[in-house]
Protein backbone atom coordinates (compact mmCIF):
# COMPACT_ATOMS: atom_id res chain seq x y z
CA UNK A 1 0.00 0.00 0.00
CA UNK A 2 1.21 3.64 -0.81
CA UNK A 3 0.30 6.54 0.76
CA UNK A 4 1.43 10.07 -0.58
CA UNK A 5 0.40 12.76 2.35
CA UNK A 6 0.17 16.44 1.12
CA UNK A 7 3.28 15.40 -0.89
CA UNK A 8 4.82 18.77 -3.02
CA UNK A 9 7.45 19.63 -5.22
CA UNK A 10 8.98 23.10 -6.75
CA UNK A 11 11.70 23.98 -8.90
CA UNK A 12 13.66 27.53 -9.60
CA UNK A 13 12.71 28.46 -12.68
CA UNK A 14 14.71 31.51 -12.23
CA UNK A 15 13.61 35.26 -11.07
CA UNK A 16 13.35 33.93 -7.51
CA UNK A 17 10.36 32.27 -8.73
CA UNK A 18 8.84 28.76 -8.36
CA UNK A 19 7.33 26.59 -10.59
CA UNK A 20 4.83 24.03 -8.85
CA UNK A 21 5.75 20.53 -10.12
CA UNK A 22 3.33 18.54 -7.58
CA UNK A 23 1.21 20.20 -5.40
CA UNK A 24 -0.15 18.65 -1.99
CA UNK A 25 -0.68 15.63 -3.84
CA UNK A 26 -2.69 13.13 -1.30
CA UNK A 27 -2.88 9.62 -2.84
CA UNK A 28 -3.60 6.38 -1.38
CA UNK A 29 -3.35 3.31 -3.30
CA UNK A 30 -4.49 -0.29 -1.73
CA UNK A 31 -2.52 -3.06 -2.10
CA UNK A 32 -2.81 -4.93 -5.31
CA UNK A 33 -4.41 -1.74 -7.14
CA UNK A 34 -3.32 -1.40 -10.56
CA UNK A 35 -3.54 2.46 -10.96
CA UNK A 36 -3.28 4.50 -14.40
CA UNK A 37 -1.88 8.46 -14.33
CA UNK A 38 -2.99 10.43 -17.26
CA UNK A 39 -2.50 14.31 -17.38
CA UNK A 40 -0.77 16.68 -20.29
CA UNK A 41 2.97 17.74 -20.53
CA UNK A 42 3.94 19.43 -17.41
CA UNK A 43 1.18 18.25 -15.09
CA UNK A 44 3.63 16.64 -12.96
CA UNK A 45 3.31 12.70 -13.77
CA UNK A 46 6.48 12.55 -14.08
CA UNK A 47 7.75 14.40 -11.11
CA UNK A 48 5.25 12.59 -8.81
CA UNK A 49 6.85 9.17 -10.69
CA UNK A 50 10.37 10.71 -9.45
CA UNK A 51 9.38 11.65 -6.03
CA UNK A 52 8.28 8.17 -5.09
CA UNK A 53 11.09 6.37 -6.75
CA UNK A 54 13.13 8.95 -4.69
CA UNK A 55 14.67 10.04 -7.94
CA UNK A 56 13.69 13.65 -5.75
CA UNK A 57 13.16 14.46 -2.86
CA UNK A 58 10.00 16.14 -1.89
CA UNK A 59 9.98 20.13 -0.92
CA UNK A 60 6.75 18.83 1.84
CA UNK A 61 4.62 15.80 2.73
CA UNK A 62 5.54 12.25 3.22
CA UNK A 63 5.19 9.19 1.20
CA UNK A 64 5.15 5.75 2.79
CA UNK A 65 5.02 1.99 1.53
CA UNK A 66 3.64 -1.16 2.99
CA UNK A 67 3.46 1.58 6.40
CA UNK A 68 6.87 2.25 6.66
CA UNK A 69 7.61 6.16 5.76
CA UNK A 70 10.56 6.25 3.18
CA UNK A 71 10.23 9.95 2.40
CA UNK A 72 13.82 10.53 2.75
CA UNK A 73 15.14 6.99 1.65
CA UNK A 74 17.69 7.11 -1.14
CA UNK A 75 16.90 6.27 -4.27
CA UNK A 76 19.05 3.13 -4.13
CA UNK A 77 17.46 1.74 -1.09
CA UNK A 78 13.62 2.19 -2.16
CA UNK A 79 14.60 0.41 -5.49
CA UNK A 80 14.94 -2.33 -2.98
CA UNK A 81 11.15 -2.57 -3.03
CA UNK A 82 9.70 -0.57 -6.05
CA UNK A 83 10.30 -1.88 -8.99
CA UNK A 84 10.46 0.48 -12.43
CA UNK A 85 10.32 0.69 -16.21
CA UNK A 86 11.51 3.60 -18.35
CA UNK A 87 10.39 5.14 -21.26
CA UNK A 88 13.47 4.89 -22.93
CA UNK A 89 14.08 0.74 -23.59
CA UNK A 90 17.75 1.55 -23.20
CA UNK A 91 18.00 3.19 -19.65
CA UNK A 92 16.23 -0.22 -18.18
CA UNK A 93 18.49 -2.96 -19.81
CA UNK A 94 22.56 -2.53 -19.41
CA UNK A 95 23.33 -2.75 -23.14
CA UNK A 96 26.83 -4.31 -22.82
CA UNK A 97 26.14 -6.98 -20.80
CA UNK A 98 23.97 -10.23 -21.25
CA UNK A 99 20.56 -11.39 -21.01
CA UNK A 100 21.56 -13.17 -17.80
CA UNK A 101 23.35 -10.96 -16.36
CA UNK A 102 20.91 -8.42 -16.82
CA UNK A 103 18.58 -10.97 -15.23
CA UNK A 104 20.59 -12.09 -12.26
CA UNK A 105 21.49 -8.39 -11.13
CA UNK A 106 17.77 -7.62 -11.14
CA UNK A 107 17.05 -10.97 -9.00
CA UNK A 108 19.58 -9.69 -6.20
CA UNK A 109 17.00 -6.08 -5.60
CA UNK A 110 16.24 -6.34 -2.13
CA UNK A 111 19.27 -8.73 -1.56
CA UNK A 112 23.01 -7.49 -0.40
CA UNK A 113 25.32 -8.63 -3.22
CA UNK A 114 28.15 -10.78 -2.39
CA UNK A 115 31.47 -11.92 -4.44
CA UNK A 116 29.63 -15.29 -5.14
CA UNK A 117 28.90 -15.93 -8.87
CA UNK A 118 26.92 -13.84 -10.53
CA UNK A 119 25.08 -16.13 -12.90
CA UNK A 120 24.53 -19.76 -11.61
CA UNK A 121 23.46 -22.59 -13.13
CA UNK A 122 20.20 -22.73 -11.56
CA UNK A 123 19.54 -18.77 -11.93
CA UNK A 124 19.83 -20.02 -15.40
CA UNK A 125 17.22 -22.74 -14.91
CA UNK A 126 14.72 -19.85 -13.26
CA UNK A 127 15.65 -17.50 -16.07
CA UNK A 128 14.68 -19.53 -19.06
CA UNK A 129 11.57 -20.39 -17.37
CA UNK A 130 10.80 -16.78 -16.36
CA UNK A 131 11.51 -16.11 -20.29
CA UNK A 132 9.92 -18.44 -22.11
CA UNK A 133 6.25 -17.69 -21.68
CA UNK A 134 7.07 -14.10 -23.30
CA UNK A 135 7.14 -15.67 -27.18
CA UNK A 136 10.37 -13.65 -27.73
CA UNK A 137 12.85 -16.58 -27.98
CA UNK A 138 15.11 -15.24 -25.15
CA UNK A 139 15.42 -18.23 -23.00
CA UNK A 140 17.36 -19.62 -26.13
CA UNK A 141 19.62 -16.49 -25.69
CA UNK A 142 20.59 -16.00 -21.99
CA UNK A 143 24.05 -15.54 -23.48
CA UNK A 144 23.45 -12.95 -25.76
CA UNK A 145 24.31 -8.91 -25.37
CA UNK A 146 21.40 -7.27 -24.69
CA UNK A 147 22.25 -4.69 -26.89
CA UNK A 148 21.34 -6.52 -29.66
CA UNK A 149 17.97 -7.00 -28.65
CA UNK A 150 15.40 -4.90 -30.09
CA UNK A 151 13.38 -2.10 -28.32
CA UNK A 152 10.20 -3.97 -27.85
CA UNK A 153 12.61 -7.37 -26.79
CA UNK A 154 14.37 -4.64 -24.56
CA UNK A 155 11.16 -3.32 -22.77
CA UNK A 156 9.93 -6.92 -22.04
CA UNK A 157 12.77 -7.85 -20.27
CA UNK A 158 12.92 -4.94 -18.71
CA UNK A 159 9.19 -5.27 -17.16
CA UNK A 160 10.69 -8.97 -16.57
CA UNK A 161 13.44 -7.52 -13.91
CA UNK A 162 11.49 -4.69 -12.61
CA UNK A 163 8.73 -7.86 -11.79
CA UNK A 164 10.73 -10.85 -11.11
CA UNK A 165 11.00 -9.93 -7.15
CA UNK A 166 7.56 -9.46 -6.68
CA UNK A 167 8.34 -5.28 -5.65
CA UNK A 168 5.86 -3.70 -3.37
CA UNK A 169 5.22 -1.13 -5.76
CA UNK A 170 5.60 -1.16 -9.85
CA UNK A 171 6.44 1.67 -11.10
CA UNK A 172 5.54 2.26 -15.26
CA UNK A 173 6.74 5.78 -16.56
CA UNK A 174 5.22 5.70 -20.48
CA UNK A 175 6.78 2.56 -20.31
CA UNK A 176 5.30 1.56 -24.18
CA UNK A 177 5.90 5.35 -25.69
CA UNK A 178 8.88 4.78 -27.39
CA UNK A 179 7.75 1.70 -29.12
CA UNK A 180 5.89 1.03 -32.73
CA UNK A 181 2.15 0.79 -31.73
CA UNK A 182 2.46 -2.91 -32.33
CA UNK A 183 5.49 -3.54 -29.96
CA UNK A 184 3.69 -1.43 -27.78
CA UNK A 185 0.29 -3.60 -27.22
CA UNK A 186 2.60 -6.62 -27.20
CA UNK A 187 4.44 -4.53 -23.86
CA UNK A 188 1.01 -3.56 -22.44
CA UNK A 189 -0.38 -6.99 -22.57
CA UNK A 190 2.72 -8.52 -20.83
CA UNK A 191 2.74 -5.86 -18.07
CA UNK A 192 -1.47 -6.59 -17.71
CA UNK A 193 -0.49 -10.28 -17.29
CA UNK A 194 2.46 -9.95 -14.96
CA UNK A 195 1.18 -7.32 -12.83
CA UNK A 196 -2.05 -9.65 -12.82
CA UNK A 197 0.03 -13.17 -11.65
CA UNK A 198 1.90 -11.44 -9.31
CA UNK A 199 -1.31 -9.15 -8.06
CA UNK A 200 1.67 -6.18 -8.06
CA UNK A 201 0.74 -2.43 -6.44
CA UNK A 202 1.26 -0.48 -9.69
CA UNK A 203 1.24 3.01 -10.85
CA UNK A 204 1.41 3.37 -15.08
CA UNK A 205 1.55 6.82 -16.01
CA UNK A 206 0.27 6.63 -20.14
CA UNK A 207 -0.59 9.62 -22.60
CA UNK A 208 -2.77 7.22 -24.41
CA UNK A 209 -6.30 8.07 -22.92
CA UNK A 210 -7.86 4.32 -24.44
CA UNK A 211 -5.16 2.61 -22.31
CA UNK A 212 -5.78 4.37 -18.98
CA UNK A 213 -9.58 3.62 -18.70
CA UNK A 214 -9.07 -0.14 -20.29
CA UNK A 215 -6.05 -1.59 -18.09
CA UNK A 216 -5.82 -1.61 -14.37
CA UNK A 217 -9.00 -0.62 -11.94
CA UNK A 218 -8.39 3.11 -11.26
CA UNK A 219 -7.58 6.20 -13.19
CA UNK A 220 -6.63 9.75 -11.41
CA UNK A 221 -5.70 12.96 -14.23
CA UNK A 222 -3.36 15.51 -12.88
CA UNK A 223 -3.37 18.88 -14.08
CA UNK A 224 -0.54 21.47 -12.76
CA UNK A 225 0.71 19.47 -9.91
CA UNK A 226 -2.55 18.39 -8.51
CA UNK A 227 -4.74 15.01 -9.01
CA UNK A 228 -8.24 17.05 -10.36
CA UNK A 229 -9.92 13.24 -11.42
CA UNK A 230 -9.75 9.83 -9.55
CA UNK A 231 -12.49 7.46 -11.15
CA UNK A 232 -12.52 4.01 -10.16
CA UNK A 233 -15.42 1.34 -10.00
CA UNK A 234 -18.69 1.77 -12.24
CA UNK A 235 -18.42 5.42 -12.53
CA UNK A 236 -14.85 4.59 -14.37
CA UNK A 237 -16.19 1.78 -16.20
CA UNK A 238 -18.89 3.97 -17.85
CA UNK A 239 -16.22 6.31 -18.80
CA UNK A 240 -15.33 6.78 -22.93
CA UNK A 241 -12.31 8.63 -24.09
CA UNK A 242 -14.86 11.29 -25.16
CA UNK A 243 -15.54 11.95 -21.66
CA UNK A 244 -12.18 11.58 -20.55
CA UNK A 245 -11.05 14.72 -23.54
CA UNK A 246 -14.23 16.50 -21.95
CA UNK A 247 -12.69 16.22 -18.37
CA UNK A 248 -9.30 17.17 -19.96
CA UNK A 249 -11.18 20.65 -21.22
CA UNK A 250 -12.91 21.14 -18.12
CA UNK A 251 -9.46 21.38 -16.37
CA UNK A 252 -8.13 22.92 -18.38
CA UNK A 253 -10.52 26.07 -18.51
CA UNK A 254 -10.19 26.21 -21.73
CA UNK A 255 -11.28 23.96 -24.77
CA UNK A 256 -7.65 23.90 -26.45
CA UNK A 257 -6.29 20.40 -25.50
CA UNK A 258 -3.23 18.99 -26.15
CA UNK A 259 -1.94 17.58 -29.27
CA UNK A 260 -0.98 14.58 -27.85
CA UNK A 261 -3.73 13.87 -26.37
CA UNK A 262 -5.76 14.07 -28.91
CA UNK A 263 -3.55 12.04 -31.18
CA UNK A 264 -3.99 9.15 -28.30
CA UNK B 1 69.52 -3.66 -29.90
CA UNK B 2 69.52 -7.12 -28.01
CA UNK B 3 68.13 -9.89 -26.38
CA UNK B 4 68.61 -8.25 -23.59
CA UNK B 5 67.01 -4.94 -24.50
CA UNK B 6 64.28 -6.68 -26.02
CA UNK B 7 63.40 -9.42 -23.01
CA UNK B 8 63.58 -5.99 -20.68
CA UNK B 9 60.65 -4.57 -22.95
CA UNK B 10 58.39 -7.84 -22.68
CA UNK B 11 59.22 -7.70 -18.72
CA UNK B 12 58.35 -3.72 -18.89
CA UNK B 13 55.12 -4.97 -20.45
CA UNK B 14 53.67 -7.40 -18.34
CA UNK B 15 54.71 -5.14 -15.36
CA UNK B 16 52.84 -2.43 -17.50
CA UNK B 17 50.07 -4.94 -17.97
CA UNK B 18 48.73 -4.80 -14.52
CA UNK B 19 49.11 -0.99 -14.74
CA UNK B 20 46.55 -1.38 -17.94
CA UNK B 21 44.16 -3.99 -16.00
CA UNK B 22 44.18 -0.90 -13.46
CA UNK B 23 43.16 1.26 -16.61
CA UNK B 24 40.70 -0.92 -17.88
CA UNK B 25 38.34 -0.95 -15.13
CA UNK B 26 38.07 2.66 -14.98
CA UNK B 27 37.95 4.08 -18.66
CA UNK B 28 36.69 0.49 -20.12
CA UNK B 29 34.19 -0.98 -17.29
CA UNK B 30 33.42 2.69 -15.50
CA UNK B 31 33.97 4.82 -18.38
CA UNK B 32 35.70 6.53 -16.29
CA UNK B 33 38.64 9.16 -17.80
CA UNK B 34 41.19 8.92 -14.42
CA UNK B 35 43.93 10.40 -13.99
CA UNK B 36 44.58 9.82 -10.58
CA UNK B 37 46.69 6.60 -12.07
CA UNK B 38 49.82 9.57 -12.94
CA UNK B 39 49.99 9.86 -8.91
CA UNK B 40 49.06 6.65 -7.87
CA UNK B 41 52.17 4.66 -9.81
CA UNK B 42 54.69 6.70 -8.25
CA UNK B 43 52.87 6.81 -5.26
CA UNK B 44 53.08 2.64 -5.02
CA UNK B 45 56.82 2.92 -5.95
CA UNK B 46 57.38 5.47 -2.83
CA UNK B 47 55.57 3.69 -0.48
CA UNK B 48 57.17 0.29 -1.44
CA UNK B 49 60.81 1.53 -1.96
CA UNK B 50 60.32 4.19 1.81
CA UNK B 51 59.29 0.91 3.44
CA UNK B 52 62.05 -1.11 1.92
CA UNK B 53 64.91 1.07 2.77
CA UNK B 54 62.90 1.20 6.69
CA UNK B 55 63.19 -2.64 6.50
CA UNK B 56 59.94 -3.80 5.94
CA UNK B 57 59.84 -6.98 3.67
CA UNK B 58 59.16 -6.12 0.22
CA UNK B 59 55.82 -8.36 0.13
CA UNK B 60 54.42 -6.22 3.17
CA UNK B 61 55.81 -3.20 0.80
CA UNK B 62 53.65 -4.26 -1.98
CA UNK B 63 50.99 -4.70 -0.06
CA UNK B 64 51.12 -1.70 1.63
CA UNK B 65 51.31 -0.07 -1.89
CA UNK B 66 48.13 -1.34 -2.95
CA UNK B 67 46.29 -0.36 -0.31
CA UNK B 68 48.04 3.20 -0.66
CA UNK B 69 46.80 3.17 -4.23
CA UNK B 70 43.21 1.82 -2.71
CA UNK B 71 43.04 4.74 -0.70
CA UNK B 72 44.07 7.41 -3.10
CA UNK B 73 40.90 6.09 -5.71
CA UNK B 74 38.72 6.29 -3.25
CA UNK B 75 39.51 9.78 -2.57
CA UNK B 76 39.21 10.42 -6.37
CA UNK B 77 35.76 8.74 -5.98
CA UNK B 78 34.71 10.43 -2.81
CA UNK B 79 35.19 13.90 -4.68
CA UNK B 80 33.73 12.81 -7.17
CA UNK B 81 29.98 11.31 -5.74
CA UNK B 82 30.09 12.96 -2.89
CA UNK B 83 31.24 16.52 -3.88
CA UNK B 84 29.85 16.25 -7.55
CA UNK B 85 33.11 17.04 -8.91
CA UNK B 86 34.06 16.58 -12.76
CA UNK B 87 35.39 12.79 -12.65
CA UNK B 88 38.40 13.95 -14.84
CA UNK B 89 38.58 17.21 -12.96
CA UNK B 90 38.95 14.87 -8.87
CA UNK B 91 40.97 13.09 -10.96
CA UNK B 92 43.59 15.68 -11.53
CA UNK B 93 43.39 17.08 -8.35
CA UNK B 94 43.77 13.75 -6.38
CA UNK B 95 47.09 13.22 -8.61
CA UNK B 96 48.31 17.24 -8.16
CA UNK B 97 47.99 16.23 -4.70
CA UNK B 98 49.91 13.25 -4.56
CA UNK B 99 52.69 14.60 -6.13
CA UNK B 100 53.55 16.44 -2.68
CA UNK B 101 52.69 13.18 -0.62
CA UNK B 102 54.99 11.11 -2.99
CA UNK B 103 57.78 13.66 -2.08
CA UNK B 104 56.81 13.67 1.51
CA UNK B 105 56.80 9.44 1.83
CA UNK B 106 60.09 9.56 0.18
CA UNK B 107 61.57 12.78 1.89
CA UNK B 108 63.37 13.60 -1.59
CA UNK B 109 62.72 13.02 -5.46
CA UNK B 110 64.34 9.70 -5.41
CA UNK B 111 64.83 6.42 -3.46
CA UNK B 112 67.23 3.37 -4.63
CA UNK B 113 67.11 0.70 -4.17
CA UNK B 114 70.37 -0.26 -4.40
CA UNK B 115 71.97 -3.61 -1.97
CA UNK B 116 68.29 -3.13 -0.49
CA UNK B 117 66.43 -6.78 -0.51
CA UNK B 118 63.45 -7.04 -2.97
CA UNK B 119 60.88 -9.65 -3.98
CA UNK B 120 63.64 -9.79 -7.11
CA UNK B 121 66.57 -10.75 -4.24
CA UNK B 122 64.51 -13.21 -2.41
CA UNK B 123 63.52 -15.01 -4.98
CA UNK B 124 67.52 -14.70 -5.93
CA UNK B 125 68.18 -16.52 -2.43
CA UNK B 126 65.44 -18.82 -2.48
CA UNK B 127 67.19 -20.42 -5.43
CA UNK B 128 64.62 -19.31 -8.34
CA UNK B 129 68.12 -17.18 -10.18
CA UNK B 130 67.60 -16.72 -13.48
CA UNK B 131 67.63 -14.64 -16.61
CA UNK B 132 64.24 -15.30 -16.93
CA UNK B 133 63.08 -14.51 -13.99
CA UNK B 134 61.72 -11.00 -14.04
CA UNK B 135 59.66 -12.44 -17.38
CA UNK B 136 58.35 -15.18 -14.77
CA UNK B 137 57.32 -12.85 -12.29
CA UNK B 138 55.84 -10.23 -14.31
CA UNK B 139 54.27 -12.65 -16.24
CA UNK B 140 52.62 -14.59 -13.05
CA UNK B 141 51.28 -11.73 -11.91
CA UNK B 142 50.05 -10.04 -15.20
CA UNK B 143 47.89 -13.39 -15.64
CA UNK B 144 47.25 -13.79 -11.62
CA UNK B 145 45.70 -10.63 -11.72
CA UNK B 146 43.86 -10.79 -15.35
CA UNK B 147 42.23 -14.06 -13.94
CA UNK B 148 41.38 -11.73 -10.64
CA UNK B 149 39.35 -9.12 -12.35
CA UNK B 150 37.45 -11.67 -14.47
CA UNK B 151 36.20 -13.12 -11.62
CA UNK B 152 35.81 -10.04 -10.04
CA UNK B 153 33.85 -9.14 -12.67
CA UNK B 154 31.59 -11.97 -12.72
CA UNK B 155 30.24 -11.96 -9.19
CA UNK B 156 27.44 -10.35 -8.02
CA UNK B 157 29.15 -7.20 -6.77
CA UNK B 158 31.27 -7.45 -10.02
CA UNK B 159 28.40 -7.35 -12.14
CA UNK B 160 26.82 -3.94 -10.53
CA UNK B 161 30.02 -2.25 -11.21
CA UNK B 162 30.18 -3.06 -14.82
CA UNK B 163 26.18 -1.93 -14.92
CA UNK B 164 26.89 1.20 -12.88
CA UNK B 165 29.52 2.39 -16.00
CA UNK B 166 27.15 1.02 -18.56
CA UNK B 167 22.86 2.18 -17.58
CA UNK B 168 23.91 4.02 -13.67
CA UNK B 169 20.27 4.51 -14.03
CA UNK B 170 19.16 1.08 -14.54
CA UNK B 171 21.40 -0.40 -11.67
CA UNK B 172 19.93 2.22 -9.37
CA UNK B 173 16.17 0.85 -9.99
CA UNK B 174 17.70 -2.77 -8.87
CA UNK B 175 18.16 -1.33 -5.54
CA UNK B 176 22.34 -0.65 -6.16
CA UNK B 177 24.19 2.50 -4.58
CA UNK B 178 26.33 3.75 -7.62
CA UNK B 179 28.13 6.23 -5.91
CA UNK B 180 29.74 3.08 -3.98
CA UNK B 181 30.18 0.99 -7.29
CA UNK B 182 31.96 3.95 -8.29
CA UNK B 183 34.25 4.64 -5.25
CA UNK B 184 35.13 0.67 -5.29
CA UNK B 185 35.95 0.86 -8.69
CA UNK B 186 38.50 3.19 -8.45
CA UNK B 187 39.70 2.22 -5.44
CA UNK B 188 40.81 -1.47 -6.93
CA UNK B 189 42.13 0.27 -9.98
CA UNK B 190 44.20 2.19 -8.45
CA UNK B 191 45.38 -0.20 -6.17
CA UNK B 192 46.47 -2.23 -9.24
CA UNK B 193 48.20 0.98 -10.47
CA UNK B 194 50.03 1.09 -7.07
CA UNK B 195 51.22 -2.51 -7.01
CA UNK B 196 52.13 -2.22 -10.87
CA UNK B 197 54.32 1.11 -9.16
CA UNK B 198 55.48 -0.98 -6.29
CA UNK B 199 57.01 -3.65 -8.98
CA UNK B 200 58.54 -1.50 -11.13
CA UNK B 201 60.55 0.06 -8.47
CA UNK B 202 61.46 -2.80 -7.27
CA UNK B 203 62.28 -4.18 -10.74
CA UNK B 204 64.30 -0.83 -11.93
CA UNK B 205 65.93 -0.62 -8.58
CA UNK B 206 64.74 3.06 -7.40
CA UNK B 207 61.51 5.17 -7.25
CA UNK B 208 61.48 8.29 -8.24
CA UNK B 209 58.84 11.05 -8.04
CA UNK B 210 58.83 12.00 -11.61
CA UNK B 211 57.91 7.84 -12.52
CA UNK B 212 54.23 8.39 -13.23
CA UNK B 213 53.93 11.09 -15.82
CA UNK B 214 52.20 10.15 -18.86
CA UNK B 215 51.18 6.68 -16.73
CA UNK B 216 47.48 7.40 -17.63
CA UNK B 217 48.57 7.51 -21.98
CA UNK B 218 50.56 4.21 -20.78
CA UNK B 219 47.58 2.51 -19.95
CA UNK B 220 44.91 4.01 -22.44
CA UNK B 221 47.58 3.21 -25.08
CA UNK B 222 47.58 -0.52 -23.80
CA UNK B 223 44.03 -0.85 -23.43
CA UNK B 224 43.02 0.73 -26.46
CA UNK B 225 45.77 -1.12 -28.51
CA UNK B 226 45.10 -4.65 -26.77
CA UNK B 227 40.79 -3.96 -28.11
CA UNK B 228 42.13 -3.03 -31.64
CA UNK B 229 43.66 -6.60 -31.93
CA UNK B 230 41.22 -8.91 -29.56
CA UNK B 231 37.64 -7.85 -30.00
CA UNK B 232 36.72 -7.22 -26.48
CA UNK B 233 33.22 -8.89 -26.72
CA UNK B 234 33.58 -10.25 -23.41
CA UNK B 235 35.57 -9.57 -19.91
CA UNK B 236 38.08 -12.36 -20.21
CA UNK B 237 38.88 -11.12 -24.02
CA UNK B 238 39.29 -7.47 -22.64
CA UNK B 239 41.75 -8.22 -20.25
CA UNK B 240 43.67 -10.19 -22.39
CA UNK B 241 43.54 -6.78 -24.71
CA UNK B 242 45.04 -5.11 -22.36
CA UNK B 243 47.91 -7.39 -20.88
CA UNK B 244 48.64 -8.11 -24.65
CA UNK B 245 48.43 -4.28 -25.47
CA UNK B 246 50.55 -3.42 -22.80
CA UNK B 247 53.38 -6.10 -24.26
CA UNK B 248 52.96 -4.75 -28.17
CA UNK B 249 53.19 -1.01 -26.26
CA UNK B 250 56.52 -1.48 -24.89
CA UNK B 251 57.56 -3.71 -28.14
CA UNK B 252 56.89 -0.26 -30.18
CA UNK B 253 58.56 1.63 -28.08
CA UNK B 254 61.74 -0.74 -28.26
CA UNK B 255 61.24 -0.77 -32.23
CA UNK B 256 60.91 2.88 -31.86
CA UNK B 257 63.73 3.34 -30.40
CA UNK B 258 65.87 0.76 -32.20
CA UNK B 259 64.57 3.16 -35.38
CA UNK B 260 66.76 6.16 -34.01
CA UNK B 261 64.42 7.92 -32.34
CA UNK B 262 65.67 9.58 -28.65
CA UNK B 263 64.13 8.23 -25.10
CA UNK B 264 63.19 12.17 -25.40
CA UNK B 265 60.90 11.77 -28.39
CA UNK B 266 58.58 8.85 -26.81
CA UNK B 267 56.49 10.92 -25.66
CA UNK B 268 55.69 11.54 -29.27
CA UNK B 269 55.38 8.30 -30.27
CA UNK B 270 53.27 7.09 -27.61
CA UNK B 271 50.65 9.88 -28.43
CA UNK B 272 50.77 9.14 -31.92
CA UNK B 273 50.13 5.33 -31.23
CA UNK B 274 47.46 6.29 -29.13
CA UNK B 275 46.14 8.74 -31.65
CA UNK B 276 45.96 6.40 -34.44
CA UNK B 277 44.42 3.69 -32.54
CA UNK B 278 41.65 6.32 -31.15
CA UNK B 279 41.24 7.50 -34.93
CA UNK B 280 41.20 3.49 -36.59
CA UNK B 281 37.55 3.33 -36.81
CA UNK B 282 37.06 6.80 -38.02
CA UNK B 283 39.48 6.33 -40.88
CA UNK B 284 38.62 3.32 -41.22
CA UNK B 285 35.42 4.61 -42.61
CA UNK B 286 36.87 7.69 -44.48
CA UNK B 287 38.59 5.15 -46.80
CA UNK B 288 36.85 2.07 -46.53
CA UNK B 289 33.73 3.92 -48.27
CA UNK B 290 30.94 1.28 -47.65
CA UNK B 291 29.65 0.28 -51.34
CA UNK B 292 25.56 0.87 -51.80
CA UNK B 293 23.45 -2.19 -51.52
CA UNK B 294 22.71 -3.97 -55.04
CA UNK B 295 18.41 -4.59 -55.53
CA UNK B 296 19.13 -8.32 -54.04
CA UNK B 297 20.26 -6.99 -51.19
CA UNK B 298 17.48 -5.06 -50.81
CA UNK B 299 15.54 -7.82 -51.70
CA UNK B 300 16.45 -10.55 -49.05
CA UNK B 301 16.36 -7.99 -46.57
CA UNK B 302 12.77 -6.82 -47.19
CA UNK B 303 11.91 -10.83 -47.40
CA UNK B 304 13.23 -10.91 -43.92
CA UNK B 305 11.88 -8.17 -42.56
CA UNK B 306 8.67 -9.57 -43.87
CA UNK B 307 9.34 -13.64 -42.34
CA UNK B 308 9.96 -11.74 -39.09
CA UNK B 309 6.70 -10.10 -39.49
CA UNK B 310 6.86 -7.58 -36.22
CA UNK B 311 8.04 -4.98 -38.65
CA UNK B 312 10.87 -4.17 -37.10
CA UNK B 313 14.25 -3.93 -39.11
CA UNK B 314 16.41 -6.93 -38.91
CA UNK B 315 19.70 -7.43 -38.89
CA UNK B 316 22.02 -8.64 -41.43
CA UNK B 317 25.36 -10.33 -40.81
CA UNK B 318 27.09 -8.26 -37.91
CA UNK B 319 24.58 -5.59 -36.26
CA UNK B 320 22.27 -4.27 -34.59
CA UNK B 321 18.87 -5.66 -34.43
CA UNK B 322 15.73 -3.58 -34.73
CA UNK B 323 16.00 -0.20 -32.81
Amino acid sequence: MLVLEKLTKTFPVGGGTLKVAVNRVDLRIEKGQFVTVIGSNGAGKSTLLNLIAGRLLPDRGRISLDGVDITRWSEHRRAQHIGRVFQDPLQGTAASMTIEENLSMAELRGRRRTLARGVTRGGRDRYRELLAPLGLGLETRLQSEVGLLSGGQRQSLSLVMATMTHPALLLLDEHTAALDPKTAKQVLDLTTRIVGEYGLTTLMVTHNLEHALRIGDRTIMMHEGSIVLDLSGPERARMTVQDLLAEFTRARGTDLVDDRLLLA
Amino acid sequence: MSWYALSGSIEQGLAYGVLALGVYITFRVLHFADLTVDGTFPLGAAVAATLIVAGASPIVAVVVAFLAGMAAGALTGFMHTKMRIAGLLASILTMTALYSVNLRIMGRPNVPLLRQPTLFTHLSEWGFDHPLQALVVFGLLAVAVKLGIDWFLSTEIGLAVRATGDTPAMIRSLGVDTDAMIVLGLAFSNGLVALAGAMMAQYQGYADVGMGLGTIITGLASVILGQALIRPSTVFRATLGAVVGAVLYRLAIYFALGAGFAPTDLRIVTAVIVVLALAGPAIKERFAARKPPTDAELDALAQASRATGDGQPVAVQAGKEGM
